[in-house]
């Protein structure tokens, strides 16, 4: 007798043996009491495992929401408030981006000129190297009183003016609007050109704020209550 | 019970259903647990641990035998429990006999419904058993409980251990005959129908 032999008894004992293997089985059990010894063991052994008590268990094993980890439904008003607290927030990063990003616009268009008298501009003055400070400096023209002689006449020079202004010989001194007393000594005024006005921003973030903490208010008093609701179950 | 709705409804996140579920099997659990795992107190921890994943990951139940489902948690449960004994071995704070060892029939395998001399027979059958079951390996101990102890199929059995049908006859197989050898050293404890063949060759 083989391991074989014992999975097909313990299979015949669970009533899973095929028909055919189980006649033959049943003519081989007839014949010899050595396997017949072994199903008996083996039923015996099954038998005792079934007669186990099956114990009750020592408490009830039902999960709570917390243990379940279940989040309070969210309340109507809240999807709204964090809808506009997102959106607000959103148009107020996009503000002070433009509004940042504006002068240096302003500025590399001011300068893109120059380059090009270095890359097959058909040769400018001799002096176009000493002029180039002059472009770069473009928008500060606008701060520059009109009144100081030679230097700067328009408020906002187009590049195409600048690269004009960087021709003129008189240019060169283009310190002097800066130089002390060039002014009168009064210092020069910077002009608020920001696209998007102060007053949004300020708008924009009052609304991010009131928003957001209603939002968060709204959610924190619908978990509180929520949970005082499990808590109570 | 309506199962199939229960379940459904659980899937879609309903506690309430699927504690309705933990009631109807939280015993077969329970008992499946403490054979394999032989301890009162880490049989509760497994079967908790058993029932919060099976919430967790019910959506994961594409039908089937929902009880050989449960039963796969379980026994992973058990798994897991086995494997942290393991890694982090205890000593059982079972009662002794003052000379130092324990008690053959500590109080948690007490059944009040028998006299003292029947229980502290039937408390030291179930002892033996138990003992049997924990020195079968743990492989073999799982089959053996699902399909004597708690009276699944063959085909549940390979549900609920993941392993192919042949080898759930082949591991049955072995842990009945491993559990007789080790139960004939308690022959004085079993029925007479027990042992009756204790002498014969195998």
């Amino acid at each position: 007798m083989n391991f074989r032999d014992v999975e097909l008894l313990s299979v015949y004992l669970d009533g899973q043996l095929n028909p055919s293997d189980s006649a033959r089985l049943e003519s081989r059990l007839a014949s010899d009491p050595q396997l017949r010894a072994v199903m008996d063991d083996l039923r015996s052994a099954r038998g005792l495992l079934r007669k186990l008590p099956q114990r009750r268990a020592p408490r009830n094993f039902t999960l709570t929401p917390r243990m379940a980890g279940l989040k309070a439904p969210e309340p109507r008003a809240y999807p709204a408030f964090r809808f506009v607290t997102a959106l607000a927030t959103l148009l107020l990063i996009v503000s002070f981006a433009v509004n940042g990003l504006t002068p240096f616009a302003a500025r590399h268009l001011a300068a893109a000129p120059a380059p090009a008298y270095g890359m097959g501009g058909g040769g400018g003055p001799e002096t176009a190297p000493q002029e180039s400070p002059a472009a770069t400096l473009a928008p500060f023209a606008a701060t520059l009183p009109t009144e100081t002689p030679g230097v700067i006449t328009s408020l906002a020079p187009l590049p195409t003016q600048a690269a004009d202004l960087s021709q003129q010989p008189t240019v060169e001194p283009y310190a002097k609007g800066f130089a002390p007393g060039s002014n009168n000594g009064q210092p020069a005024r910077v002009q608020n050109e920001a696209p998007i006005p102060f007053v949004w921003q300020v708008a924009l973030g009052i609304i991010v704020l009131i928003c957001g903490a209603a939002a968060w208010l709204i959610r924190f008093n619908n978990e509180r209550k929520v949970r005082k609701q499990w808590d109570k179950k | 019970m309506d199962e199939p709705a229960l379940i459904h409804s659980a899937q879609r996140g309903d506690l309430d259903s699927f504690n309705t579920l933990v009631l109807a099997y939280q015993d077969i659990l329970f008992n499946t647990a403490l054979r394999i795992l032989g301890d009162e107190d880490q049989a509760a921890d497994a079967t908790q641990e058993a029932f919060l994943s099976a919430f967790r990951g019910i959506n994961s139940f594409r039908g089937g035998s929902f009880k050989a489902w449960l039963l796969r948690t379980v026994t992973n449960a058990c798994y897991d429990e086995l494997r942290r004994r393991k890694r982090r071995p205890t000593t059982p704070l079972e009662p002794d006999t003052g000379d130092g060892d324990e008690m053959d029939s500590p109080r948690w395998l007490a059944d009040p419904s028998l006299t003292p001399e029947q229980r502290n027979e039937a408390d030291e059958l179930e002892h033996a058993i138990q003992h049997c079951l924990e020195n079968l390996p743990v492989e073999f101990r799982a089959v053996v409980v699902m399909a004597d102890i708690q009276g699944l199929d063959y085909v549940e059995v390979a549900a609920s251990v993941r392993v192919p049908l042949g080898t759930v006859k082949s591991r049955l197989a072995r842990a009945r005959l491993r559990l007789r050898e080790c139960l004939q050293g308690f022959s004085e404890l079993l029925p007479a129908s027990f042992r009756l063949h204790e002498e014969k060759p195998t």
